[in-house]
């Protein structure tokens, strides 16, 4: 769905995509956008070198030699010219009154020198002065799945994503679209905008914010331009769906590291930490977090309480679990007396344990009726706001290996009861020695839509986030 | 004193920096619970003003040129009579002339000496990115080596100030321990709430501190108070 009337609604829900200056041998930009062009939207090329005119047209695009002879307003274009060359692009953009571009092209401010500040500020001047949505400089653009429109030849162009997500770096947008499709998670939105200098952060979050498709936004922030109105739009948006805000530069090294990156100055990151949690976001340190915390808000029930139940299959595992989730500020309280009488009823004891955490291998000894039977009584337990359960790849790959349909019963075991149960239900499977097996049925997993964690302290990390979200 | 008239005086001697005096008179004028602090400019006005606070008294050196007051000997505590106050002003004026060739001295600053409470403190910057950004955490040696510090952008609601309050790690402190009884959390939160507001009605201040704010069992009160206004 789109925000109709929004500035920036045209190259977000894009017809009309034109690549500039695009070049060979790869033509990296052509091929990016080719699953735009299969979807149905009018892709052309604009490059006047006529050396490189057969391989844009062997792909297919129709190239002009001047932007002028497009015969229609393009809704978002990607640049790739160099950078003495993009005032001009961007005058020719908005003759065609163009709505957006994202500009590839780098070599501005960033790097400190007298042309490429000078360029900057010219191509901001023009910019603003048009009102033109201009993307970056210094940025990978727009990645819009639905529409067929990347950043990465890699990146998958499904139309169900649900996650918007911004990233002042071109390499962690791209990262985070790679990553997340890898776990299963699919983005509505995404852009890169390196430079900001005229579209900043925020107006991209006010657009995700409105954008009924997105139901969760994610970013990847340095510094913002206008403080203020970051953290006016931030609270607005917190109100209406999740933000995760992972900040770069945490450090006074890192601080410094964000300066030659994007030039973004450093408020002090205390001051950031008051503001993002007086705006109810989400925080995050890293790649690995966000996409952990994104499982549990896509994937599971919303979090009421902090009372977990932990479900290892043997003894040491049981004590790693619960040091993991103790650790995270989460407690792991006694059973209700009706869940001791009733687990006491078929337990195996000897090995094993029904405190919680349960050690329960040598009771289900394979079987998915003692499993479901487990979960069923654990689920109904007054004292229990939420499950988490491991499964050990280290006992049971051989045998899923051997008999792939006993792998299948345990996802539909799971699967079932996360649908049937109303508490959140988290899952983890740590690779072992088995990385390499373990990597290749995890979309399994998230096909079931089960959250999926690869250790004890990263599924407890993504749960008290969600935790204190919900308690904001 | 209203805030204008505080401002436009400060403004016509050059100055940014309120004094002591003006800055309490402000913040009491907004709600905040400080100690009452007059200016006397002889020792005979010393006197009956404090006699008028009520003994012990603290005596402060005002002067736009001297910034650590205790460091040239401009502060005396915990003077008990009208011979003491007397005797405290004249050593007051002399110590600050000498460390000072040439300050000004605006007087001195008469206040009744407060308590011993569990010291916090509340401040305010303005950030380049951020605008008015508030400050809490308990005082002395916490803030000073620990930076255990808790922030929120200018305006507060009443749960931005409860969390404040609760995400320092001292925060146990202001639980009571060691037989210390527990501070008025209310009266703290109330202190950051009022001090949030004057700031968000009063853009020309660009600093303040409260440092400290004596927390009590039952209330707060702020014992000194700094205000940096913006120059034009």
């Amino acid at each position: 769905m789109a925000v109709p009337g929004h500035r920036l609604d045209r190259m977000f829900n894009p017809e009309v995509v034109a690549v500039l200056g695009d070049k060979g041998p790869g033509y990296m930009w052509l091929h990016n956008n080719l699953p735009f062009k299969d979807k149905g939207g009018r892709l052309y090329s604009v490059q006047l070198d006529d050396k490189e005119i057969p391989g844009i047209e062997a792909l297919g695009v129709q190239n002009f030699k001047s932007m002028a002879d497009i015969p229609e307003p393009i809704d978002y274009a990607l640049v790739a010219v160099p950078r003495q060359v993009s005032p001009y692009v961007l005058k020719d953009l908005i003759a065609n009154k163009a709505n957006g571009a994202g500009f590839f092209t780098s070599g501005f401010a960033e790097t400190g020198e007298e042309l490429g500040v000078k360029l900057q500020a010219q191509l901001t001047e023009m910019a603003r002065e048009a009102r033109f949505n201009l993307v970056g400089p210094n940025c990978m653009g727009l990645y819009l799945p639905k529409a067929g429109v990347r950043f990465s030849a890699d990146a998958p162009v499904a139309g169900d994503g649900r996650v918007g997500f911004l990233s002042q770096s071109g390499t962690h947008g791209i990262m985070f679209s790679l990553v997340s499709a890898a776990n299963g998670i699919h983005l509505s939105r995404c852009a890169s905008f390196g430079n900001a200098i005229v579209l900043d952060v925020s107006d991209y979050l006010e657009y995700l914010m409105l954008d009924d498709e997105t139901e969760v936004i994610g970013m990847y922030v340095e510094g913002v331009k206008d403080g203020r109105r970051f953290f006016d739009t931030l609270r607005e948006a917190c109100k209406r769906k999740p933000v995760i805000v992972w900040k770069g530069g945490q450090t006074e090294a890192g601080a410094r590291a964000t300066m030659s990156h994007t030039g973004s100055l450093a408020a002090p990151q205390a001051v950031w930490d008051g503001m993002m949690r007086q705006c109810g976001a989400i925080t995050t340190n890293n790649l690995d977090e966000t996409i952990d915390t994104l499982k549990m808000l896509l994937n599971a029930r919303r979090p009421r309480g902090n009372g977990m139940a932990l479900l290892a299959q043997t003894g040491g595992q049981s004590v790693s679990i619960t040091d993991a989730f103790a650790k995270a500020g989460l407690r792991v309280p006694r059973f209700s007396d009706a869940t001791y009488t009733e687990l006491g009823e078929f337990f195996n004891i000897v090995g094993g344990s029904y405190q919680n955490p349960l050690d329960m291998a040598g009771t289900i000894q394979g079987s998915m009726d003692t499993l479901d039977r487990i979960l069923r009584i654990i689920d109904a337990d007054p004292n229990i706001d939420a499950m988490a359960m491991e499964l050990s790849a280290m006992f049971a790959a051989r045998q899923w290996k051997g008999k792939p349909e006993t792998l299948d019963r345990t996802i539909e075991t799971l699967a079932a009861h996360k649908e049937r149960s109303q508490k959140p239900f988290l899952v983890i499977l740590h690779p072992a020695h088995e990385a390499e097996y373990v990597a290749s049925i995890q979309p399994k997993f998230h096909a079931a839509g089960i959250p999926l964690y690869q250790s004890f302290e990263r599924a407890a990390a993504a749960f008290a986030r969600v935790l204190a979200y919900e308690h904001r | 004193m209203s805030f204008e008239s505080v401002i436009a005086q400060a403004r016509t001697e050059g100055r940014t920096l309120l004094n002591e005096v003006e800055a309490k008179s402000l913040l009491k004028d907004a709600g905040v619970n400080v100690a009452t602090t007059t200016l006397a400019t002889s020792a005979a006005e010393a006197q009956a003003q404090a006699d008028a606070a009520g003994y012990p008294v603290v005596l402060k050196v005002v002067s736009p040129d001297i910034a650590h007051k205790s460091d040239v000997g401009g502060v005396k505590l915990n003077l008990k009579d009208r011979d003491a106050v007397a005797a405290a002003y004249d050593e007051i004026v002399a110590n600050s002339k000498k460390a000072v060739a040439n300050a000004r001295i605006a007087g001195v600053a008469v206040q009744h000496m407060a308590p011993q409470g569990t010291e916090v403190i509340v401040g305010m910057t303005t950030d380049p990115q951020f605008g008015p950004v508030l400050m809490f955490g308990l005082g002395g040696i916490m803030v000073e080596v620990l930076k255990d510090v808790s922030f929120r952008l200018v305006p507060l609601a009443e749960k931005d100030a409860d969390q404040m309050i609760g995400e320092i790690k001292g925060r146990p402190v202001l639980e009571g321990v060691r037989g210390q009884p527990a501070s008025d959390i209310k009266a703290l939160k109330d202190t950051i709430l009022k001090v949030s507001a004057f700031v968000e009605k009063h853009p020309e201040v660009r600093e303040l501190d409260l440092n400290p704010v004596f927390a009590y069992p039952d209330g707060a009160m702020a014992v000194d108070a700094r205000i940096v206004i913006s120059e034009s």
